[in-house]
């Protein structure tokens, strides 16, 4: 573990000032876990974006986070000084199954991208589309009449799901409840319970991989994962970094969009002329869609260890040190966004790494574009006019991730 | 005008086409299909060319002179 040696004043005396103000200086102690970053997310971004280059924490093993545009593209971009091979996760949990290919580095990162890629670019997704609007109207049938719902458990959870599942796995949808739950757990459930979660979501998808493998091949993404690639040794990928494959997918596309939709109903339920901008003019859908993307980021951070002694932003890092791509605050950037702090859907320039930046970029992100600018049209069609039911309000979750648990609208 | 755009930088965001669909051309796993190499902006879609340009999470399309 190594300790700040360069930390310019600016850092020290304004991490002070956040001290006062959230109980812990946010600047030098922080920790992406702690409730009040959870409570206060966006004026922590801002502040960190505009006066802290590079935040430290002191959480376990400790970690650093990179939280400007600039630096998170450098960092990102950079794979060979920082590797994904040793986890996205600070403070990495025992026993947790690396994560394919996201916790790997080229070459082996870069055969399954070749592989997968075709599966999951903007032509392949299309051909989902009229599916996805077919779900997004199913799940509304559901509600529509009660004049009043709760948007992510009766809409946001389900959809990203449904459509993963059903159109790129082909997997059962009376099992999307127990990997969806699985999931979340995994993720948002008290630190020590997280493995546990995880493994049964790993143990189903093995058991569905291996059923694929064994049933004559459907043309699909599925066929591809159980078949393998080759990696640099000549051989096969092992059993077990297929089936990795097929729980990093699911996981992207199920804790992560959710988010966004939630955010982004949450915006047009309070922000009549937004909404009605959009229901009169839904060719501005595509655009909005991208800026609820950059606001609403599902992926705060993610991590990479340094392979060598390094200089980021006047900070110096050490060989083995491990660092978060602050995407969530490289999203608010005000040096390449212009007021980011505003939620603008007619923007021109709408500059965020919620994908990631770098040869990780989210493999999902057609698919997420796609069902949020579905969902939305959808959405606005059938239930132009809504809003937060009174006495409500919204209630969030943080850490690497962020999601918006409950939203109760009446229409 | 002509733009380069980066072959090694080039994620697959896919930002430029949705932008300027006139300039920016995807190929069938959703990177630029042109990257690697510098193309020629079409008359009249310079703007357009810029907005991709500019839109790039990884800043991997650049003006060439």
């Amino acid at each position: 573990m190594s300790q700040p040696d360069i930390r310019s004043s600016d850092h020290i005396a304004g991490g002070e000032a956040l001290k006062a103000r959230y109980g812990r200086d946010m600047f030098n102690d922080f920790d992406i876990d702690d409730p009040q970053f959870n409570e206060n997310f966006f004026d922590i971004l801002d502040e960190m974006v505009a006066k802290c280059p590079v935040v430290r924490s002191n959480v376990g093993a400790g970690y650093w986070m990179v939280t400007r545009q600039q630096d998170v593209r450098r960092v990102g971009q950079d794979w060979r000084t920082f590797s994904s091979s040793k986890g996205y996760m600070p403070n990495r949990p025992e026993g947790l199954p690396y994560l394919m290919p996201e916790e790997s580095d080229p070459p082996k990162h870069t055969q399954w991208r070749t592989t997968l890629n075709p599966y999951m670019s903007p032509k392949a997704v299309a051909t989902y589309e009229e599916q996805i609007r077919a779900d997004a109207n199913t799940l509304i049938d559901r509600f529509i009449d009660n004049s009043e719902c709760e948007f992510v458990s009766e809409f946001g959870s389900k959809l990203p799901g449904w459509a993963f599942f059903k159109n790129v796995l082909g997997v059962p949808i009376d099992d999307l409840d127990m990997l969806v739950t699985g999931v979340e757990n995994g993720t948002f459930a008290p630190p020590e319970e997280r493995a546990g979660h995880f493994e049964k979501v790993f143990d189903y998808l093995g058991k569905y991989l291996a059923e694929r493998k064994d049933q004559p091949p459907r043309g699909d993404l599925v066929d591809v994962i159980a078949a393998g690639v080759e990696y640099e040794d000549g051989n096969l990928a092992p059993w077990e970094d297929r089936v990795s494959i097929l729980v990093d997918l699911t996981f992207g596309g199920i804790a992560t969009t959710t988010y966004v939709m939630a955010g982004a109903i949450h915006h047009l339920a309070t922000h009549q002329s937004d909404r009605e901008a959009l229901v009169d003019n839904p060719e501005l859908i595509a655009g909005a869609v991208e800026e609820f993307v950059r606001v609403f980021p599902p992926v705060v951070a993610l991590g990479r260890t340094c392979t060598k002694d390094v200089e980021v932003a006047g900070t110096q890092m050490k060989e083995g040190d491990f660092v978060l791509l602050g995407y969530g605050s490289a999203s608010r950037d005000p040096r390449v966004v212009d007021d980011p702090t505003t939620i603008n859907i007619t923007r021109d320039t709408v500059l965020h790494s919620a994908f990631g930046v770098g040869q990780h970029r989210c493999i999902g992100s057609n698919l997420a574009r796609l069902e949020l600018r579905a969902t939305f049209e959808e959405w606005l069609r059938r239930i132009p006019d809504f809003g937060i039911k009174p006495g409500t309000a919204p209630v969030y979750e943080t850490g690497i991730l962020r999601t918006m648990k409950d939203l109760h609208l009446v229409f | 005008m002509k733009v380069e755009i980066d072959d090694q930088l080039c994620s697959g965001h896919g930002r430029c086409s949705i932008l300027a669909p006139e300039v920016y051309r995807l190929d069938d796993n959703g990177y630029n299909a042109d990257r690697g190499q510098i193309i020629d902006v079409p008359a009249g879609y310079e703007a357009a060319a810029a907005l991709g340009m500019r839109n790039c999470p990884e800043a991997a399309i650049n003006a060439v002179d």
